[in-house]
């Protein structure tokens, strides 16, 4: 008999503090983010897909077309090409395509990277209906930033 | 209502509030003669059930009309909320087929034209005695409202009262043998 | 009273505008305090704050075809959907709204409401049969037990404040309890009914969670095990239909709830009475309903039948003779 009646008191008192807690729980402010009309800033560390690093005065890429990102990467995404420098030595990036539907964002360009002329950027909502969307010119790209900073 | 129970003379008109109840009433007793005919005729013994569910509803009508609104009541809480319900349960719990068809195979000949001359003396008898006798009327106990109810189950049928207990009682009892017997 | 035409038209369109009303846009209400308990925001983007989401869905309801799948029973079928809603529109008819307020005073209102309910579990049971689906015919099963198992507690505990007041009438039984909230039935300082009726109170409340379906005692739903028990084989305006009358029959559940133990439209301290407090009342009940919902999860039949005989029955029979002994003693 004594079991029946602690039953129904600590039942009671279960029940009360599972109705507090979502009492509570009500008057906490919202967590979702309402997406399209609330846009999310990425962490520092977040990883998106590369892009080039341009020079701080010209907005140049820094690259040297050294092509180390090129090998670094184990599926192949980055296809880059250079010409020589006419007015001074090294070389001059003339085109750089990353084939994001293949990269695995591991990160080996990024790392094997010596002239600080690659990072990851912040995009994060990359969605489209076409493939050829995803092969992205990272030249252009960068340009594009330059327009945008002026 | 009550000028239904005495209504001789000219009928009324269809539009009057007389009329609108006449209809309602003879609403409730097709109610109660279709939900009969489908509990009967229907192969499907859960909507034999629904039938019987509408019969029943159809009668709680009709003692509406008899001014009994507790009775009424009664019935739809007691006959369609209970009975109804717990014999469409047991129909659902025994049958392992859901489809399942009353056995309506090993009939002979003779059956059809023996239930419909029963049911038809039954009905002529009926109707005859209904037709014949000399209905005597009873004053109203109450305008049909528990108290009254209440107040003449305990003191004028208190007898009929406690012989419903027993009923009850043995009801309890029989209940308890089947299913003890059902355990061994 | 003078018998118009009109005042009965009046409340027919007034009834059906409050039930539909409240099907609409308590299902908006559960959306919204469910996402709160869960700290997102429910519904947002249809009309400011989501409002208009019930129109919405109403009408992409009202715009699918209604189906009827090859096995079932198709008259059952198509009349279990109606026959969910019926009784649930039906009942508003003698729930006394405020003093004034009320379609039809009826002497055994109390009653009326019990024998409806009793058709909405007949729905239940039918549409879970003619599904002809083993899911539904297991939730018909289960929903008609628990209602059989809840409805004796809630009925005992309505006896007692039917002793109380001495009237079958929901109106009277209103009545008695007007003049602060010390005279409501769940308080009541007269013959020192407080000292059960709050127990009552909780048992009758228990009992409508039970009654309508409601979590944490949806077994008739239960999509975990049933995917969605009797309502499977229903789409479109089956399932609304459904899925309003279960919206209705909260709506009921806190009104009876509302007028047998917190005084109907009596104010708390001597206030001005109307149908405000009347509203307020019964909105705090089913937020109530909600709140319970998204707090607990669904319990085991047996728990839940073992709660009914072995906890709710035994009470509300002491309740019932300890507030007969208190009537009798003073």
């Amino acid at each position: 008999m004594s079991g029946y009646w602690s039953e129904i008191i600590t039942g009671g008192k279960s029940l009360v503090t599972g109705m507090m807690i979502t009492a509570r729980e009500f008057f906490k402010p919202v967590v979702t983010e309402q997406y399209p009309w609330e846009v999310p800033t990425m962490t520092p560390k977040f990883r998106g897909h590369i892009e080039l690093i341009g020079n701080e005065e010209t907005g140049a890429p820094n690259c040297i077309a050294c092509g180390m990102c090129q090998r670094a990467c184990p599926s192949g995404c980055i296809t880059l090409s250079s010409k020589k420098n006419e007015n001074g030595k090294g070389k001059v990036l003339t085109s750089y395509v990353l084939d994001f539907t293949k990269c695995s964002l591991c990160g080996s360009c990024v790392e094997s990277c010596n002239f600080n002329a690659l990072r990851y950027s912040m995009v994060y909502n990359l969605a489209s209906f076409d493939k050829n969307d995803f092969i992205i010119d990272l030249m252009k790209r960068l340009e594009d930033q330059n327009i945008c900073k002026r | 209502m009550q000028t239904l129970v005495a209504q001789t003379g000219a009928a009324p008109s269809l539009f009057s509030p007389e009329g609108v109840v006449g209809i309602i009433f003879l609403l409730t007793v097709a109610l109660v003669v279709a939900g009969a005919f489908i509990a009967v005729n229907s192969k499907r013994l859960v909507r034999a059930v629904a039938g019987l569910a509408v019969c029943f509803t159809g009668l709680a009508g009709v003692y509406y009309f008899l001014l009994s609104p507790f009775l009424a009541m009664m019935q739809m809480l007691i006959y369609v909320g209970a009975v109804s319900i717990l014999i469409a349960f047991g129909i659902m719990m025994a049958t392992p087929e859901e489809q399942q068809s009353v056995g309506m195979k090993s009939r002979s000949a003779l059956a059809g034209p023996l239930a419909a001359s029963v049911s038809g003396l039954l009905f002529a008898a009926l109707s005859l005695l209904g037709l014949k006798t000399e209905w005597q009327v009873f004053p109203r106990e109450g305008a049909g409202d528990i108290k009254a109810v209440g107040l003449a189950l305990l003191t004028n049928y208190g007898y009929v009262f406690e012989l419903i207990s027993v009923v009850l009682l043995l009801a309890i009892i029989g209940a308890l043998v089947l299913a003890q017997k059902g355990r061994n | 009273m003078e018998t118009s035409i009109w005042r009965a038209l009046l409340y027919l369109v007034g009834i059906m505008a409050f039930a539909g009303v409240n099907a609409a846009w308590l299902g908006w209400c559960e959306r919204k305090g469910a996402a709160r308990i869960q700290r997102r925001t429910g519904p947002m983007e249809a009309g400011y704050q989501g409002l208009l989401q019930p129109l919405c869905d109403g009408a992409k309801l009202l715009s699918k075809q209604l189906l009827v799948p090859q096995g079932v029973d198709g008259i059952l079928f198509r009349v279990a959907p109606v026959l969910a809603m019926i009784p649930a529109i039906t009942s508003m008819v003698v729930i006394p709204f405020s003093e004034n307020v009320g379609a039809r005073n009826m002497e055994l209102s109390v009653l009326l409401l019990f024998a409806l309910a009793s058709i909405g579990m007949i729905a239940i049971l039918l549409g879970g049969w003619a599904s002809g689906n083993k899911y539904a015919i297991i939730s018909g099963a289960r929903s008609v037990s628990q209602n059989l198992a809840y409805e004796i507690p809630m009925l005992v505990t309505v006896i007692t404040v039917v002793m109380i007041s001495g009237s079958m009438n929901l109106r009277d039984i209103a009545l008695d309890q007007q003049g602060g909230f010390w005279h409501w039935n769940i308080f009541r300082l007269e013959n020192g009914h407080f000292v059960t009726m709050w127990i009552s109170f909780l048992i009758f409340f228990i009992c409508s969670v039970a009654e309508t379906n409601r979590a944490p005692f949806d077994m008739a739903e239960a999509e975990s095990e049933l995917v969605a028990g009797f309502m499977t084989e229903y789409g479109s305006m089956g399932f609304g239909l459904f899925m309003m009358g279960e919206y209705l029959n909260i709506v009921v559940g806190a009104c009876l709830t509302a007028t047998l133990f917190l005084g109907g439209w009596d104010g708390p301290f001597g206030m001005t009475s109307g149908i405000w407090w009347f509203l307020i009342k019964i909105y705090i009940l089913i937020f109530t309903f909600i709140w319970i919902r998204w707090t607990f999860p669904r319990v085991q039949i047996y728990r839940l039948l073992n709660l009914s005989w072995k906890i709710l029955i035994p009470f509300s029979m002491a309740n019932l003779l300890i507030t007969a002994a208190l009537i009798k003693v003073f």
